[in-house]
């Protein structure tokens, strides 16, 4: 199986390419579902992680190995969705506002309703819970793709439930 | 185990497994609390839910394709990424040398102060790249 520090030889070497073709077997899954929890919607989320990976490419040269591969593969990832998610945000709003209709709420399927629910929690904790059932509850991986300890990530998850839970009772 | 503390270890228990004496602890609980036993019933179907609503599509097979058709319109580097390194050092040492020459001051003296500005500016042009790059 393939590890970092595989491409990380590679770079030194100065063999992009390879380096380049290792990092998309092993991330291009997990950085899509990141930019899927940002972003919430698949084909865009798609589409940013073209342009992360796009980014990763033509920054690689630069890599210097003082951060991990990975923290800087997810930095990159996370400051590319959330200035998307910046420039995008009226019309997401928009879109959010047109689907959640409260007088239709009941009669929408239990799935579409729970992810309004996720809509309403603050951004971290909505992050924190959609990536941890992404990542097949994996605290290790949350914490490590939004760059947070996994006590904070643990603390988050909680008060997500519970914030869900009082909204499902009421 | 006090209702916070079991409502705690219930909500630790969906981040991984509780220790046995834990589990014990919660399970007791739970028989003789009928508020925390509710809250555990709430807190399990909403992780069934949540299981439900969040599943992970998968990128679209031609995700590959489109991106290396991006790259391949990216216009080329002019220069190599070592170049500029390259180039500053080189510049450094051509002008430490010619003041060797032009100046009236001992040939050692502004050896040591042109390597020392050309080691502060390099060190400069590194901090400036490296937080351009991260920006």
């Amino acid at each position: 199986m393939m590890k970092d520090e595989d491409v990380d030889e590679l770079l030194r070497r100065r063999r992009y390419e390879g380096a380049f073709g290792l990092l998309l077997d092993r991330y291009q899954e997990k950085v899509f579902r990141l930019a899927l929890s940002i972003l919430k919607e698949a084909g865009r989320a798609e589409e940013v992680t073209q342009d992360i990976f796009l980014k990763l490419w033509q920054a690689l040269p630069f890599y210097d190995g003082r951060a991990a591969l990975s923290t800087w593969l997810y930095t990159i990832a996370r400051n590319t969705c959330y200035s998307t998610f910046r420039k995008e945000s009226i019309r997401m709003t928009v879109a959010i506002e047109g689907r959640a209709e409260p007088s239709r709420r009941e009669t929408l399927s239990q799935q579409a309703e729970i992810k309004q629910l996720l809509e309403r929690l603050p951004r971290v904790q909505r992050e924190a819970i959609t990536l941890f059932y992404l990542e097949d509850q994996s605290i290790q991986d949350v914490a490590q793709m939004l760059d947070l300890p996994q006590g904070t990530v643990k603390s988050h998850l909680h008060r997500a439930r519970r914030a869900l839970a009082d909204m499902m009772r009421s | 185990m006090d209702c916070q503390e079991a409502k705690e270890k219930l909500l630790e228990s969906f981040d991984g497994a509780l220790s046995p004496d834990d589990s014990r602890q919660l399970e007791r609980h739970l028989i003789a609390c009928p508020n925390c036993a509710e809250f555990g019933e709430s807190l399990n179907s909403l992780d069934v839910q949540l299981r439900e609503a969040i599943t992970a599509p998968r990128l679209s097979p031609g995700f590959r394709a489109a991106l290396r058709a991006r790259i391949d319109r990216q216009p080329r580097r002019l220069w190599a990424h070592w170049l500029p390194d390259v180039a500053c050092l080189a510049g450094s040492g051509a002008a430490i040398l010619c003041c060797v020459f032009l100046l009236p001051f001992p040939a050692s003296a502004v050896l040591w102060i042109g390597a020392l500005i050309a080691a502060a500016s390099y060190s400069v042009q590194t901090l400036v790249l490296s937080s351009l790059e991260e920006l």
